[in-house]
């Protein structure tokens, strides 16, 4: 298995905490917080939001989450300027995040995608992914 | 700009300091003021943080808002007495601090909070770097002049609902102009996080004295925040209604309220709040 491949059964596994962290930080049911639904669109998050559910999680998991991580991960091996030019996510990094964010639907992924825009398409299952790949990096950096 | 690090700046002196790590200050409260909501305390002990903070980015920076978690308060704030204040920053970066702070008077906690979290946003917005250097500096030394904080307005608040053991929604009326938003900021004036929680301390004291039928001279004070966020900036002249919904009898004499800030439908500010009874105390 590669480092970025991440099993259903491992989602699943984590889903239940970080559903709870997510209706902890947005004040919302936990009913509510389906492994597809839009943080952003679907359960009404700010950008605030998303700092306080990171460090939630990080509290919540016993884990180190760097900042902006999903976003620098999203980027890959790409250079900045090879993923977004002037705010605009370029060809390139379209195909890179349609990739990394495997779990958003398709047609969530309008172009032209402005770089400030990405945090709309997050799910609960990205924070997931999240979590599994910060335990990842903890475990080898072990 | 009158106001300007007077009306709403409450570290006196920073007297120990390890930029970006770690800080101890006081902020002494004027003997003259009527009333110093404990809340503030929370403000004068996130406020040293924030110095605490910005000082290792050079000012570039400044945290605005956020998130308090396990906040409790302990004794009241009596004007005249000094608030001896210290912080740790768990973590630092250009996107967010993380501390833990504590007031005290005389060794006896007024507040302790831990995992507030704050976003760093461009200090150019809300107030000058050069001013907030020169400000740090005078701070740092000799310490500002005692005496510059006065009272701040009483909450404009009508109660328009009120249903006991269950919910009390309000009405706040953010004033358009006080002298608090000429240093909370100059560049560009927020109603001031803990003067919200503040107000929803002062309707949620009333909803758990109208809940139960309490023995004769209870008395009521807020405990607990376990958490409460500010999702957005709430600026002069704005109406915000307010709710607290009763959740859980929390322990003995304490009562867990869930509170929420709206304004124009929008979710300004979320969280939870314990109130404790104090029978003939």
């Amino acid at each position: 298995m590669s480092q970025d491949e991440i099993k259903k059964e491992e989602i699943l596994e984590v889903f239940p905490t970080v559903a709870k962290t997510i209706a902890d930080a947005l004040g919302c049911d936990v009913d509510d917080v389906k492994l597809n639904v839009s943080l952003i669109e679907g359960l009404d998050a700010e950008s605030i939001d998303f700092l306080d559910l990171v460090f939630r999680l990080e509290r919540s998991f016993k884990l180190k989450i760097p900042r902006g991580k999903i976003v620098e991960d999203s980027r890959g091996d790409l250079s900045e300027a090879e993923f977004e030019q002037k705010g605009i996510v370029t060809p390139a990094g379209m195909e890179r995040l349609r990739a990394f964010l495997s779990e958003v639907p398709a047609d969530r992924f309008s172009t032209p995608m402005k770089a400030a825009d990405i945090p709309r398409l997050f799910t609960a299952e990205t924070f997931c992914k999240l979590v599994i790949r910060a335990r990842r990096a903890g475990a080898s950096a072990a | 700009m009158q106001g300007h690090f007077s009306a709403f700046s409450l570290v006196d002196r920073i007297t120990e300091l390890e930029a970006g790590k770690r800080a101890k200050g006081y902020f002494d409260v004027p003997a003259h003021v009527t009333r110093f909501p404990i809340s503030f305390a929370a403000e004068a002990a996130g406020q040293l943080a924030a110095w605490a903070s910005m000082v290792h980015l050079d000012f570039g920076l400044r945290p605005v808002a956020g998130v308090a978690a396990d906040l409790r308060f302990g004794i009241p704030v009596c004007p005249g007495k000094r608030l001896e204040l210290e912080t740790t920053i768990g973590h630092l970066d250009t996107e967010a601090v993380r501390y833990s702070a504590r007031a005290s008077i005389d060794g006896v906690s007024v507040i302790e909070l831990d995992h507030s979290v704050g976003p760093m946003l461009p200090m150019e917005g809300f107030d000058s770097p050069q001013a907030m250097r020169e400000r740090f500096e005078l701070i740092r030394g000799k310490g500002a002049p005692a005496g510059r904080f006065t009272d701040v307005p009483e909450h404009d608040l009508e109660i328009v609902e009120l249903v006991p053991n269950e919910r009390l929604r309000a009405i706040l009326r953010v004033p358009r102009e006080a002298l608090f938003f000429n240093d909370h900021f100059p560049r560009r004036p927020v109603f001031p996080g803990t003067m919200l929680l503040d107000a929803q301390i002062t309707i949620a004291l009333k909803l758990a004295a109208e809940s139960r039928a309490w023995p004769p001279g209870t008395s009521f004070a807020a405990s607990l925040v376990p958490d409460m966020k500010m999702r957005a900036f709430v600026p002069p002249g704005e109406i915000v209604e307010l709710q607290i919904d009763f959740e859980a009898d929390s322990g003995e004499n304490r009562i867990m309220f869930k509170t929420a800030a709206r304004v124009r439908g929008k979710r300004a500010g979320m969280g939870t709040l314990e109130i404790e009874s104090r029978v003939g105390r």
